[in-house]
């Protein structure tokens, strides 16, 4: 039960940045061919680019030197080409990287859903809801940027400098030398500033998750909020982690603003060289007025890759952090997972033993929800489980279908080891009814056929009829075509109950779990379901857990669990006899469902 | 109704601009409007300042670096203005004017874009307080209709965007503006000639910025809707992951959230392509100016004014480039603004009344009494779920709610504590229309326990306590023992100090329910409502909890709805429910005389009477 303990040990190992990055790079080789492709356009786009500056200079010194004026028209006619080509490429360069970046978040989200749909429950009594949204939405966009624009400009920046430092070297190395020479205090500025900008994002990132957690959470209990007028306690925690969020972004704002304000100083102290220096050699004559325009063309050209460097360096910091949150979820290893030594098997019977059953949860050593239970159930009988509040049927239920993993040698299903059976195999041979009845934003049909693999209105009606939902069907505005709403707050309880049976009775299991599911249905619609159940009982097994002896006095065979353990085991009739917990349970109800059904 | 049509809100058309939206936003900005004032006020300093280098490198080359060059049509004030003052090497003088503009550029620069970002987050943190708020204040009945999802989105992702409004929208747009129409102001002034033949490649511009903006429009729209029903698939499945496991639903949902997911790259990878257009056309306007001011130019113009057109020219085109950039942002940070505004707009439906300042406020009226006149309610348009109800409940008194599912029965509590409100009729306390007791004094003084119990993340005693601080730790444990649920808390690691998860997972359904009454009992109110409280709690702990209740009844008025005659034994009236009207009602006795419904389960409840109380006395015995 130490949820807290399990979220602590969660929290402390924060995926490596290796790992991350490694994940990242496996996502970027599949899309090889468009960054491979990118690449070479690139080095000649950067070729074009180049080429506007180069051409100008000549341009210049063609009208300094008074040549004649179709000359000078030629240079503009092929300046004009060479800024057509320029655009061109960069048009080709932009769509491919920006589409493989997309190309890649669709893969990676992908990736995630289905990571999701892998993991077991226990991941989810760990992880919130609203984080890995929060991770599904804020980081995946933020890793998505750092590969389109940021990697862009990781790529063509560099190769723009060092193209134009070549044309410089060309041109007058000395002076070259000297506007180069303030670049290289890039790497320090970002070393400087990106600690802080990798610092802030983080929390900036986790503020907005915490964010929506608060929120999350107040929507989801709005009723209590309600009820105990908890408004007031639930706005100051709002509003703590609203400031936290704000101070984080604030800090955040600070480095984003100052990195590219002190960034743009570089190319400017490169101009202030050329015109000092380079003035200088013009008036004395050894520079000619058409490479001081190139000179100084390309440092402006120059000026807005670098300028944006700054802010591609936010990018990445931010992009890095957010893949680090990313990885966290993906490295978390499916712990309920077909193994090597799998066995093949397509159909099962419905046996299940219990073989000295023992289990705890996750992180809860000190008491077994189960201890050393022993317990056959032939295919085709049925199993009845009573017992107190928190004596271990909801677990008991559970471990069946494998939603909880239990150690090797413990449980069997046709004599097979569980942990050896498909889970595609085992689950679609089990269907359990898990008591809070969680239905899905989608059509009644859709919600009844949802294991089905299409929605097969024969089965459907089967179902429908089964579970007692005609009637109710009748009354929805829609029929079978109703939408229910988001957890299918459209319907009752006794609808939301009666439903999820439905959705279980439609997969015609081997093994049917039925986990207190009627607790909110009537007396007299339980019973009415009892009827039509009980022939879909014929040739599967069954197990209920129940609260209530109705449901359970013609199993072949009910127990009683107790702290974990079975204290009571036999026939409705034996039990009875037996005068223990059972019987007193059963002398009580019985009388109440009588009334009940009175009423 | 505004909420049922905002759960489709994102297939709404999204504009750039709204005049509307922006006054909205507006609001949240004034406080801080010295803020604003002083990122407007160094907008032209910025741009004075952006002219100097370009300016600079003119002087040199037209005046210093080859003086015996100098034009003659370029003789305008500006450039004498830069002339180094006597005993001052030209060369020296341009360079120290240059380092000051650097300096002060990139101060400015700075300022700019911190407070610009500062009054956009100091903004932006009041919405979400407000969004907050608001959300509070709604009806139950929005919840139902209002996907967690969006809500959230509300407060996180839609308020991000309106900050970055700030930061690189609206004010970006303004500058880009005053600093297109400067330049071309400026490069007029130099050499108006040269000026007009550079121009003649902007309306061609235009015409390719306007068909961009309606084609991106159209791909944002699009990718703004799929973008949206993918998140609400993942959340959804996530919160019911259980059940997709179960049903082995993994490959089916996993093809549909592919599709989707498919889709949405696909509109994506269209808008870059649009966009990837407008940055090479801007590439190749630039390209194409310095071309025409060459290839024209030296027949009009020096080298200096060369260069000058260039960089100004540059710099005009600049904003151009970045206009899908800033599009995007405006767009998403309007449709934001909309979805938050429409949001804030949903009216609670249930406000404190009008009236509620005049309600008669005297202690001595804080009985409890009860009444129900008239009431009609259906949770939607004309399905009617309560006709025509009309009882009366007397202080102290304890009644109960008996009936089939979806007789009614949790509709009238929900009536009662006002989560919802009736179409017609009327609901009193102690003979004050509940429409005009203000909403907290309505739940102080009615504690309720609903079916659904809802654990918050945090500790057991945080749970009980519920955010009152005028409850002491002793109480806690006092209520806990009192329904019963002390034991089991006493065998969690940390007892009540224990932290759940949110949704209180990590506890059984019986538990929780035991921890909602605890809850109820440390509230202290006059009027106690359960609401199949004990339902799905088995009979031995059920007994166990009779106890508690029973304490906890006494003094209060109660209304029980429960679906076990046991536990309404002892109240002392009972309403039979039935398709919403009340068939049956009067005390035990008179049911009973009446030979309906009732009086048949009573005999039968009789003839066992005594097995039970045995059954019962030896349950009890047992369970300790």
């Amino acid at each position: 039960m130490s949820a807290a303990d399990d979220i602590a040990g969660q929290r402390e190992g924060r995926g490596s940045v290796r790992a991350a990055i490694s994940r990242l790079s496996h996502y970027i080789r599949a899309e090889r061919f468009y960054y491979s492709l990118w690449a070479v356009i690139t080095i000649i786009y950067v070729g074009a680019f180049l080429g506007v500056p180069y051409l100008t200079g000549k341009t210049v010194d063609a009208i300094a030197t008074g040549e004649s004026d179709d000359r000078v028209l030629n240079y503009a006619i092929a300046l004009a080409l060479v800024g057509l080509a320029s655009g061109g490429l960069r048009y080709v360069s932009r769509v491919f990287v920006f589409n493989a970046a997309r190309q890649v978040e669709y893969e990676m989200r992908n990736d995630l859903f289905a990571h999701f749909q892998r993991l077991p429950q226990s991941f989810y009594f760990r992880w919130r809801t609203g984080d890995l949204m929060s991770r599904c939405v804020n980081d995946l966009n933020s890793v998505r940027l750092l590969l389109g624009p940021g990697l862009l400009s990781v790529i063509q920046t560099p190769l723009l400098l060092l193209g134009a430092f070549g044309m410089m070297l060309a041109n007058d190395w000395q002076l070259a030398l000297l506007v180069i020479f303030p670049y290289p205090l890039f790497l320090f500025i970002a070393r400087g500033f990106g600690r802080g900008m990798h610092q802030w994002s983080i929390a900036v990132q986790e503020g907005l998750g915490e964010l929506s957690n608060q929120l999350q959470e107040t929507i989801s209990g709005i009723a209590v909020v309600k009820s105990y007028a908890m408004e007031p306690v639930m706005e100051r925690r709002f509003s703590g982690a609203n400031q936290n969020l704000f101070t984080s972004h604030l800090r955040l704002v600070r480095v984003m603003s100052a990195m590219p304000a002190i960034t743009g100083l570089l190319p400017m102290a490169g101009m202030l060289l050329v015109l000092w220096i380079g003035g200088n050699k013009v008036a004395a004559g050894r520079l000619s007025t058409g490479d001081f325009f190139e000179f100084s063309l390309l440092i402006y050209q120059l000026t807005f890759p670098t300028f944006i460097m700054g802010w591609t360096f936010a990018l990445v910091q931010r992009g890095a952090a957010a893949m680090q949150r990313i990885d966290e979820v993906l490295a978390v290893e499916p712990s309920i997972a077909d193994r090597d030594d799998v066995l093949r098997v397509d159909s099962l019977a419905g046996e299940i033993e219990f073989r000295g059953l023992t289990f705890h949860y996750p992180g809860s050593e000190r008491q077994p929800a189960l201890v050393d239970l022993n317990l056959t159930v032939p295919a085709g009988s049925t199993l009845g489980i009573v017992g107190p509040v928190g004596s271990g049927k909801t677990t008991l239920a559970s471990v069946i279908p494998r939603l909880y993993e239990v150690e090797d040698g413990q449980l069997f299903i046709d004599g097979m080891e569980i942990n050896r059976i498909p889970i595609e195999t085992l689950r679609s041979n089990i269907a359990m009814v898990p008591q809070d009845s969680f239905l899905f934003s989608m059509s009644m049909a859709d919600n009844i056929a949802f294991g089905l693999p299409d929605t097969d209105p024969k089965r459907v009606a089967e179902a429908t009829l089964r579970a007692h939902l005609t009637k109710d069907l009748a009354e929805l505005p829609h029929g079978l075509a109703t939408l229910v709403g988001e957890r299918g707050v459209m319907l009752s309880g006794g609808q939301r109950q009666r439903t999820a049976l439905a959705r279980a009775l439609a997969l015609e299991p081997k093994i049917l779990i039925l986990d207190d599911t009627l607790s909110s249905v009537d007396a007299e619609t339980e019973e009415a379901i009892q009827r039509n159940l009980r022939e879909m009982f014929d040739g599967r097994t069954v197990v209920i857990v129940s609260h209530r002896i109705s449901s359970v006095r013609d199993c072949d065979r009910i127990i009683v669990l107790d702290e974990g353990n079975i204290s009571e085991t036999g026939t409705h009739k034996e039990l009875l006899l037996a005068g223990g917990f059972y019987s007193r349970l059963a002398r009580q109800q019985a009388l109440e469902d009588e009334l009940e059904a009175v009423a | 109704m505004s909420e049922a049509n905002s759960i489709h809100e994102e297939e709404e058309l999204g504009k750039a601009y709204d005049s509307e939206l922006l006054g909205r936003v507006w609001q949240y900005v004034k406080p801080y409007w010295p803020m604003v004032l002083m990122n407007l006020a160094l907008v032209f300093p910025l741009f004075v300042l952006e002219l100097v280098p370009a300016w600079i490198i003119k002087t040199g080359l037209d005046r210093v670096f080859a003086p015996a060059d100098v034009e003659p049509l370029a003789a305008t004030g500006f450039e004498l203005w830069l002339d180094p003052p006597a005993g001052v090497a030209p060369i020296l003088w341009l360079a120290g004017i240059y380092v000051i503009t650097m300096l002060l550029m990139t101060a400015l620069q700075f300022l700019n874009s911190y407070v610009m970002s500062w009054t956009g987050q100091l903004a932006v943190r009041d919405l979400r307080r407000d969004v907050f708020r608001h959300i509070q204040s709604l009806h139950l009945g929005f919840f139902d209709r209002y996907p967690v999802g969006r809500l959230v989105t509300r407060a996180t992702n839609d308020a991000e965007n309106i900050a970055e409004m700030f930061s690189a929208g609206i004010v970006a747009l303004f500058t880009d503006v005053f600093k297109m129409v400067g330049f071309a102001i400026v490069l007029f002034l130099v050499n108006w000639r040269l000026a007009l033949f550079t121009f003649v490649v902007v309306p061609l511009l235009v015409v390719v910025a306007v068909i961009f903006r309606l084609k991106v429009r159209e791909a944002f729209r699009e990718t703004r809707v799929r973008i949206a029903r993918i998140n609400t698939m993942v959340q959804e499945t996530i919160t019911g992951m259980k059940v997709v496991q179960l049903f082995t639903r993994e490959a089916r949902n996993f093809e549909d959230f592919d599709q989707m997911n498919r889709l949405n790259r696909d509109a994506w990878q269209r808008s870059n392509r649009w966009d990837a257009g407008l940055f090479s056309a801007v590439e190749v306007a630039q390209n194409l100016t310095v071309a025409v001011i060459l290839g024209y130019g030296f027949r009009v113009a020096s080298t200096g004014t060369f260069y000058v057109f260039i960089d100004y020219m540059r710099r005009f085109f600049l904003p151009l480039r970045d206009l899908s950039a800033k599009y995007s942002v405006m767009q998403s940070s309007m449709a934001s603004a909309e979805r938050i505004f429409q949001l804030l707009d949903t009216t609670p439906d249930i406000q404190d009344g009008e009236a509620h300042a005049t309600a008669p406020a005297v202690a001595g009226e804080r009985r409890g009494g009860v009444e129900f006149e008239d009431v009609h309610f259906a949770y939607r348009d004309e399905e009617w779920v309560l006709h025509d109800l009309s009882f009366r409940v007397a202080p102290g008194e304890r009644v109960a709610f008996v009936g089939a599912t979806g007789a009614g029965k949790t509709s009238v509590i929900k009536l009662l504590t006002r989560l919802y409100h009736p179409q017609r009729g009327e609901i009193r306390l102690d003979g004050v229309a509940l429409s005009a007791i203000p909403q907290s004094e309505i739940r102080q003084r009615i504690a309720m326990v609903l079916q659904d119990v809802f654990l918050f993340a945090g500790t057991i005693e945080e749970n009980i306590r519920l955010g009152r601080t005028d409850v002491e730790p002793d109480a806690v444990e006092r209520a806990a023992r009192a329904v019963g649920a002390h034991d089991f808390i006493e065998k969690l690691p940390d007892r009540y100090g224990t932290l759940l998860r949110e949704g209180g997972t990590n506890l059984s359904a019986g538990q929780r329910q035991l921890l909602s009454f605890a809850r109820a009992l440390v509230h202290g109110a006059d009027v106690l409502v359960l609401d199949e409280a004990t339902s799905s709690i088995d009979t031995e702990t059920e007994n166990l909890l009779q106890k508690g209740v029973r304490a906890l009844m006494e003094g209060k008025t109660a209304i029980v709805i429960a679906h076990r005659l046991s536990t309404i034994q002892d109240v002392d009236r009972i309403f039979v429910l039935h398709h919403g009207r009340v068939v049956e009602s009067g005390p035990h006795e008179e049911l009973l005389e009446q030979g309906g419904v009732y009086s048949r389960l009573y005999r039968l409840q009789y003839q066992s009477q005594a097995r039970a109380d045995a059954a019962r006395s030896q349950a009890v015995g047992g369970g300790n």
